[in-house]
């Protein structure tokens, strides 16, 4: 049961149903195509936040365990910088609602 | 790579509505039919804004008997937002055109339906390419697994990963494609009929334009379900990657705080997030692959839905568009085989189709939705509208006369001339 409001996104994808492959079906292929990338557009773009710059060690994290699979990040990525496939059978998101 | 050694006549990829639609009306023909999805079921992969169009479903699937249909939508909804205001165009109907549903039940009971009609549907089962052999589509591969058929019905939604790899198709631009964030809000059901008016198994559609997506090209809904409500935003990618300004899933949960909205919601919680691409081509772009030697594409994948501002309709676009794939099949099977020529009458029976003929004559509107005056000034321009109307506490002025003020420093006549030609030709 989740409170409707102050939610931050990992209380958001807290709601929604993950089965989570043991190998990433997302990568970033080159991080220094990332640090030379002025807007970053994937930190805002990817609706389950999971791409965060580190200031500190100049790199793109990323969590492919929490992603919606829509594909956003694949196409807004300026440089193609971002691997994106399906997750392997079964594996990924659940939804039960759609 | 291994050859299996059983032959379909037909392998469908992807079990939502277009792949299950193509697979069912094959099935029910006798042809034999594999429906690959690689969700843990048929339908987990799918996500909708929130409402159906009964009809071309229900000639697919007998009329949707039993099907899972919440509410009725027999009120529609069209707000146009500025800051705390709000100006609301409601129309209450009677008639019973569209449904509200979870798209995953509905994708559910589409691929049962295939399975009762003799069409075999494997789950948990990703596609890792198209097989193609001298330029024709002879199966699919997974792993190191070769799986062939005749023909392939390339249902595997919006990013077609398989088509690109295949070389197909070029990468989906950010230009064709819209970004649309849900979420589904529990409810107590006889709340959700006091807050909305609903009685019985009628629902609501709410569309919503202006600050709700802070100006961007998009809009917001929100549709009733049986004990939920589906609320969420699409935006135009291609504009949301030069100016979103704060992260996308902030401007869900802006709209789900929303002073006008709040109220609605306050009792509910959250029972899942989802997010979704939406394609938002127009004619004569659209398709970019509609068929090639031993291939055939439906739904979102060809890029087969229809965004009008302020209506959308994908599920029933791409259902139909997955039978008529079906029905080509068919046709090419009488002509001798599954070359470009003999598909090729999948076009025609698209083109003469609702689902061709809508697109073409709403060519115009991809365009139009791109008018930044749309989200901003003309909301604002409404709302102050009808604060003079309703809140001059002596003197209320004439309508030219609030609009001449509330025109002031929004828009100049000659631009609200121009959007207003560019809409009656649109939409």
């Amino acid at each position: 049961m989740s409170k409707l409001f102050g939610l931050s996104i990992e209380d958001k994808l807290a709601t929604t149903h993950f089965e989570v492959d043991e190998k990433p079906h997302i990568w970033i292929k080159e991080q220094e195509i990332c640090r030379k990338c002025v807007n970053k557009p994937c930190q805002v773009g990817c609706p389950a936040r999971l791409y965060r710059w580190n200031e500190e060690t100049g790199e793109m994290l990323y969590n492919y365990e929490g992603c919606l699979e829509c594909g956003t990040c694949l196409l807004i990525c300026p440089h193609d910088n971002v691997h994106w496939s399906y997750p392997s059978g079964g594996m990924g998101v659940v939804y039960r609602f759609g | 790579m291994k050859e299996v050694g059983y032959k379909f006549d037909v392998i469908v990829v992807g079990a939502g509505p277009a792949g299950s639609a193509a697979a069912y009306t094959l099935a029910k023909k006798g042809f034999k039919v594999l429906l690959v999805e690689r969700g843990r079921v048929p339908g987990s992969k799918n996500v909708f804004g929130g409402r159906v169009y009964a009809d071309p479903v229900g000639e697919v699937f007998d009329g949707l008997d039993g099907a899972p249909i919440h509410r009725w939508v027999t009120r529609e909804r069209i707000s146009l937002v500025s800051g705390g205001e709000m100006s609301s165009f409601e129309f209450r109907g009677s008639k019973r055109t569209s449904f509200t549903t979870y798209l995953t039940e509905l994708a559910g009971w589409m691929a049962r339906k295939v399975e009762e009609a003799g069409g075999v549907v494997l789950t948990e089962i990703t596609v890792d390419g198209l097989v193609v052999e001298g330029g024709r589509v002879t199966g699919i591969r997974v792993g190191d697994e070769r799986l062939t058929s005749d023909v392939v019905i390339d249902a595997e939604g919006i990013n077609r990963l398989l088509l690109e790899r295949a070389g197909l198709v070029p990468k989906l631009s950010v230009r064709h494609t819209g970004l649309g964030v849900k979420e589904v809000i529990k409810l107590q059901r006889d709340r959700l009929e006091d807050l909305f008016g609903l009685e019985g198994d009628e629902g609501m559609a709410w569309l919503m334009l202006g600050d709700v997506t802070d100006g961007l090209p998009g809009g917001a809904f929100l549709y009733t379900n049986r004990d939920s409500v589906s609320l969420g935003l699409v935006i135009a990618l291609g504009d949301a990657v030069k100016e979103v300004g704060r992260h996308v899933s902030r401007y869900v949960e802006a709209l789900r705080l929303h002073p006008l909205l709040r109220r609605y919601l306050r009792d509910g919680r959250i029972m899942e997030y989802s997010a979704h691409l939406v394609p938002e081509y127009t004619w004569p772009d659209l398709p970019h692959l509609l068929y090639t030697d031993g291939l055939l594409v439906a739904g979102d994948a060809a890029g087969l839905l229809l965004n009008l501002g302020y209506n959308f309709r994908g599920v029933d676009f791409a259902a139909y568009s997955g039978y008529l794939a079906a029905r080509a099949v068919e046709r090419a099977h009488e002509m001798g085989g599954m070359t470009s020529e003999n598909l090729a009458i999948y076009r025609d029976l698209l083109e003469e189709s609702f689902v061709l003929r809508q697109l073409r004559k709403f060519r115009r509107a991809p365009r139009m939705r791109e008018n930044r005056r749309l989200y901003g000034a003309y909301p604002g321009l409404v709302n102050a509208i009808m604060d003079q109307l309703f809140n001059s506490p002596y003197e209320t002025p004439k309508v030219m006369e609030a609009l001449r003020r509330a025109r002031e420093g929004r828009i100049g006549w000659l631009e609200m001339v121009r959007d207003l030609l560019e809409m009656v030709r649109s939409v």
